[in-house]
């Protein structure tokens, strides 16, 4: 995910400083990864070279922290730019979970590769319910259930795929060791 | 469609649609059966009076032979034609019905074959057709049967007498007119049935008019008993042939029954209402519930059993007549110095029994049909029967709903089914005048009898009411209501199978 | 606060000559949600209608409250199943003949509850599963969303200790299931019911509190539910 993006459309409602963005991201997003400060003023640098943003006229001076920023004409086109653009769907198939087993039945054997899976569903499972109860606790917002709708579909195609992938570990073991 | 596809498809299925099919089948042996029994009572000839060139009168030959006054009486045998042509109504209800047995199975198949491309006039064809062939077969087994039987019953007496009409054969018009009559009547009432049945590709829909049904059929009735009436009415004032006097009387009972049946479909909408809305427990809220969404299956199933009743009403009303007029022509006879004869008054009296024997046996082949049907209805409602018996509905709960709305409709349908029966003939006949006739003489038996002083003898007159024969017709209700009793335990013992659990399963 | 409710031991169930269930151990504290999954065929139907009382196990006991509900007569389980226990299923348990609010207050009236009494509880539970607007509308004309929402409160209108639900969402769009799921939890959480939860899907297992998986007929302790080939 585009970090540089989020931020954009975070300035699109007006000038922020880096603080209130952070804020702004983690609030939006819930149940995302927390941004750091440092990735926000690294962002932003980024973002002011290439001309997308530049600091509000009136606080020129003062460190970063104290800079609010504000987006530029060009920066509002590259944010549309970006909403239009399609993603690529799954181009390269990558995953932890698929290389591990991968890696389990070169390395080790078809037990491992199972105890690796069945571990691993376990913490999925654990993991669902977690989401599941953040979405139907009483004060659950929009934005909670949607975000964890959002996770609890990826975390059901992967179980999905824990399940299958567990009937088949004997054939892949043969195919990948032959 | 070519017939050949439309045979396939109308014969393919399981084996509910094999039992629906030999129902439908037996009923159309037993009414061919009957029906060629009453061409054959038309063939037979002779015994009307023939004027001699010398002014005697012979009895035209051909019919002496018989031992019963039934055979041997040209005036007597279009009564019998008329009580067995009565006879097949029932029966030929019980073949149409047939065809609305709900057997999920051939639903499926019938959506299944729309979902194929078929019209849905084809599907009902083809839902009519099973109907037709079966009758067709059925018709064929009444051939058979019936020139069985002729062989089996043909026992020449002692100068060739004979009990039964074995020696006449049916002309072939009336003969192929009364082994087609059955595929096209059957044919015909699964058409009307099959109204309001829309077979989609979806699935098939039994369509609920949005208002229940309405009274109209007691007009029905009322109508039948004016034209029963017609025929009397006319024949006091012209010459009416016995056929067209038959015939008359034959369209007023089809139609009474046809109200009969078809006025069980208010009657069981009223009862359920009155169910639901006076009931207490669950049972009644079940089952009124269940006789207003479908108010015409009492029509449905108990079609051919109210049309056996109303004969049977009818077949009471004639007996007591008949009986009556025996004790009337008894106490006549005393009167006038005369020994009773007790022959002719029993003769009527056991023609009559006859008929209250085929209405009993029309009872007992529409309780197996109406036994089918119930079954049908049970199977086809058993994932919510097994639901819920899962929620803990106890099986005399489903038991009593069952049992309410088999008898709910029922008992007054069947009250309604004998009181037309029985009013058709008391319409007729309410009393009974024997006598009354005069006589002249001459009062000197010696004198010229053109000229002679008379005297005038004035018969007595014997009038006696018909009494309403209330403890036969309490026998054919209780008799009924008692086999449909049987009827609704063996469909209790099906429900019992339908609420295992295994059938949560079954969609 | 882990007082057993329901207490299964040992339960075994063959169909014929096919063995459904092969010696499960089930444990079901008060207020608990606890899931049964697995895959196709593994038996988790068979073992809810075992400890529903709905079939009789071949060997193993089903405790509820100290007793054997195994060895009851099958009015006695029947009469449990209308008042202690609910019982909720993929589709198709709504009497077609009957209202919705006829439907919610069937068991009641089952219990020699008045007519009157009976429509105004099944009002109040179609409001709380947010059907009150077809109270008055037969099943075949509603939704199949609707028509589960009218069958949970009916399996939930006499206020049972425990909910067998198998498959309660099978039949539906995720939407609408997730939405089914959530007014059941709400309602058992308020009510403190115990709630047995079959189903194959995982996210539907995740309401539950505990999840038991079974694989041919015995539960898997690996929580796979596949065998090792
Ligand atoms: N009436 C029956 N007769 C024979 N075998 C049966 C019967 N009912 C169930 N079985 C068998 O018992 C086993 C367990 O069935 P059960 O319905 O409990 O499985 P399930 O886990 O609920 O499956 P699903 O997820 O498909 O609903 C299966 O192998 C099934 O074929
Ligand atoms: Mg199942």
């Amino acid at each position: 995910m585009s970090t540089a993006h989020v931020l954009l459309g975070l300035l699109a409602g007006g000038p922020r400083h880096g603080y209130d963005l952070k804020r702004a991201h983690d609030e939006r997003l819930p149940q995302a990864k927390p941004l750091a400060y440092g990735q926000v003023y690294a962002t932003l640098g980024r973002l002011e070279r290439d001309g997308f943003v530049e600091p509000s006229a009136h606080e020129q001076d003062g460190g970063p922290e104290r800079t609010a920023y504000t987006l530029t004409h060009s920066g509002r086109d590259r944010l549309a730019q970006w909403l239009t653009e399609i993603e690529p769907p799954a181009p390269y198939v990558t995953s932890t979970l698929f290389a591990k087993v991968v890696v389990a039945l070169l390395a080790a054997d078809a037990d491992r590769a199972r105890d690796y899976l069945a571990a691993q569903r376990a913490a999925h499972m654990a993991r669902l319910r977690e989401l599941t109860a953040v979405k139907s606790a009483p004060g659950a917002t929009v934005g909670d259930v949607v975000a964890a709708d959002y996770a609890i579909g990826h975390l059901d195609a992967d179980l999905r795929w824990l399940q299958t992938t567990l009937a088949r570990v004997a054939d892949l073991q043969k195919e990948v060791t032959a | 469609m070519r017939p050949a596809t439309l045979f396939r498809l109308s014969t393919a299925g399981t084996r509910t649609d094999t039992l629906r099919t030999v129902l439908t089948g037996t009923s159309a042996a037993l009414a061919g059966t009957v029906m060629l029994a009453a061409v054959t009572v038309a063939a037979v000839q002779g015994g009307e009076p023939l004027e001699q060139p010398d002014g005697t009168a012979w009895l035209a030959p051909g019919a002496e032979h018989y031992t019963s006054p039934l055979l041997r009486e040209p005036g007597l045998r279009p009564g019998v034609i008329f009580g067995l042509l009565l006879l097949t109504l029932p029966v030929l209800a019980l073949a149409g019905q047939c065809i609305r047995l709900g057997a999920p199975a051939r639903d499926r198949r019938l959506a299944a074959i729309r979902l194929a491309g078929a019209t849905p006039g084809q599907a009902v064809l083809i839902a009519v057709a099973e109907t037709i062939v079966a009758s067709i077969l059925g018709s064929a087994a009444g051939l058979g049967i019936y020139l069985g039987l002729r062989r089996i019953l043909h026992e020449p007496g002692p100068g060739g007498s004979l009990r039964l009409p074995t020696d006449v054969f049916p002309d072939p018009v009336p003969l192929v007119a009364a082994l087609l009559a059955v595929p096209v009547l059957a044919g015909l009432i699964g058409l009307i049935m099959m109204r309001g049945v829309a077979v989609t590709p979806l699935g098939v829909i039994r369509r609920q008019r949005g208002r229940g049904p309405r009274p109209w059929p007691g007009l029905a009735i009322a109508v039948g008993i004016l034209l029963f009436n017609v025929p009397v009415w006319l024949s006091d004032r012209m010459v009416l042939s016995g056929y067209v006097f038959g015939a008359l009387m034959l369209a007023g009972a089809a139609l009474v029954m046809v109200g009969v049946v078809v006025g069980t479909g208010w009657i069981s909408y009223t009862a359920g209402w009155l169910l639901h809305r006076f009931g207490r427990g669950p049972v009644t809220l079940l089952a009124g519930r269940r006789m207003m969404a479908d108010p015409w299956n009492g029509s449905r199933t108990l079609g051919a059993l109210l049309g056996a009743t109303v004969i049977g009403g009818a077949a009471m009303g004639y007996h007591a007549l008949f009986v009556t007029q025996g004790r009337a022509e008894d106490r006549f006879s005393v009167l006038i110095g005369m020994p009773p004869d007790p022959e002719h008054a029993a003769f009527y009296v056991n023609a009559t029994r006859l008929v209250l024997i085929a209405v009993g046996a029309g009872v007992a082949v529409s309780a197996a049909g109406m036994l089918v049907a119930l079954a049908e209805s049970v199977v086809s409602r058993r994932r919510t029967y097994a639901a819920l018996t899962a929620a803990g509905t106890p099986g005399r709960t489903l038991a009593g709903t069952l049992l309410w709305q088999t008898l709910a409709p029922l008992v007054p349908a069947l009250g309604l089914a004998v009181v037309s029966g029985l009013v058709l003939v008391r319409s007729l006949y309410h009393e009974v005048t024997v006598g009354g006739g005069t006589t002249e003489t001459c009062t000197d038996p010696a004198a010229d009898p053109d000229t002679c002083a008379r005297t005038v003898q004035t018969d007595p007159v014997v009038t006696l009411p018909v009494p309403v024969p209330w403890e036969q017709l309490m026998l054919l209700c209780g008799g009924t209501v008692l086999t449909m009793l049987v009827v609704a335990g063996i469909g209790m013992l099906v429900l019992r199978g339908s609420t295992d659990l295994e059938e949560i399963r079954a969609v | 606060m882990t007082t057993p409710l329901l207490t299964a031991t040992g339960i075994t169930k063959d169909y014929g000559a096919t063995p459904a269930l092969r010696g499960v151990d089930v444990r079901v504290t008060e207020g608990e949600i606890v899931a049964v999954t697995g895959p196709s065929g593994c038996g988790k139907s068979t073992l809810l209608h075992c400890l529903s009382g709905i079939l009789r196990a071949d060997r193993g006991s089903v405790i509820f409250r100290d007793q054997d509900i195994g060895s009851w007569s099958e009015a006695a389980r029947s009469r449990l199943r209308r008042t202690e226990f609910g019982v909720l299923f993929q589709f198709g348990q709504m009497v077609p003949e009957l209202t919705a609010a006829e439907n919610v207050g069937l068991p009641l009236l089952l219990a020699g509850s008045g007519r009157r009494e009976a429509r105004q509880a099944a009002l109040d539970w179609l409001d709380r599963f947010g059907v009150a607007d077809v109270a008055d509308q037969m099943p075949g004309a509603m939704s199949g969303g609707q028509q589960q929402r009218c069958a949970v409160a009916r399996a939930m209108v006499t206020r049972p200790r425990v909910l067998f639900a198998d498959e309660p969402t099978g039949a539906l769009d995720q939407l609408n299931g997730e939405q089914v799921m959530q007014a059941i939890v709400r309602t058992v959480r308020e009510e403190g019911t115990s709630v047995v939860l079959v189903t194959h899907e995982a996210p539907v297992a995740a309401y539950a509190d505990r999840e038991i998986v079974l694989r041919d007929g015995a539960v898997d302790p690996t929580g796979l539910g596949v065998a090792a080939p």
